[in-house]
């Protein structure tokens, strides 16, 4: 499985700030990103920003394994 | 000591940071220090409190390769960085940001620099909190 995080306005619009999503062999990031953009299209009108497994991302061409932890996040408002 | 990076829901003292700071080394010339505050009011609206939301250990690792990062660049003695989350009051701190050099301008330019990139960086969100309703904040340049 892969482990969904959601913060902050994301996970507001979306209701919760996890899920769990199958893992497929040969999913990549922009599929599992237009998966849930179709499911949640006003969440994921404000995330601009990926992290997998703690780490920023940029490549959505990049493999998920299972295990893996995605956060889709809005652009960060701290300090 | 408490650790130089921190995400706490407790408030914090500038003083025993600052002395944290200094007590790192004898050599410390400059300590440049940036204090965010809760404001009480925003864009014409009265604020009550803010929420801060955080992805805990990614932004925990990010502070840290932060502090790291700005150490290497300015060529610090030592810094520290301290944020809080959930919910703080109007006029309430916020965040915390130290740095030590050997001379001034490298803590002050380390300093401007750790803040700005804060924002860039490390996955925090704030809501404001206004008798009007709720509302999360779209980051300022």
């Amino acid at each position: 499985m892969i482990e969904v995080l959601f913060f902050g306005p994301v996970a507001e619009r979306i209701g919760k700030n996890q899920m769990k999503v199958e893992c497929r062999p040969g999913i990549r990031l922009q599929d599992l990103r237009d998966e849930l953009a179709a499911l949640y299209p006003q969440a994921f009108e404000i995330v601009c920003l990926i992290a997998a497994n703690g780490e920023h991302v940029r490549d959505l061409s990049l493999p998920l394994a299972d295990n893996s932890v995605v956060a889709f996040m809005a652009k960060f408002s701290g300090g | 000591m408490k650790e130089a990076i921190r995400i706490q829901q407790e408030d914090f003292s500038q003083d025993e940071e600052i002395r944290a700071l200094q007590a790192s080394s004898k050599r410390m010339g400059g300590i440049a220090t940036f204090l965010g505050c809760a404001r009480d009011f925003s864009e014409g609206r009265e604020i009550s409190e803010i929420s801060f939301d955080a992805y805990g250990s990614m932004a925990l690792s990010e502070l840290n390769r932060l502090r790291f990062d700005a150490i290497a660049k300015f060529d610090l003695l030592d810094a520290r960085i301290v944020h809080r989350i959930g919910v703080v009051h109007a006029g309430e701190q916020i965040v915390f940001i130290a740095a030590g050099a050997e001379h001034r301008v490298a803590a002050l330019e380390a300093c401007r620099w750790m803040i700005d990139e804060l924002k860039l960086r490390v996955p925090i969100w704030k809501k404001e909190i206004t008798p009007q309703g709720d509302a999360w904040v779209t980051p300022h340049p």
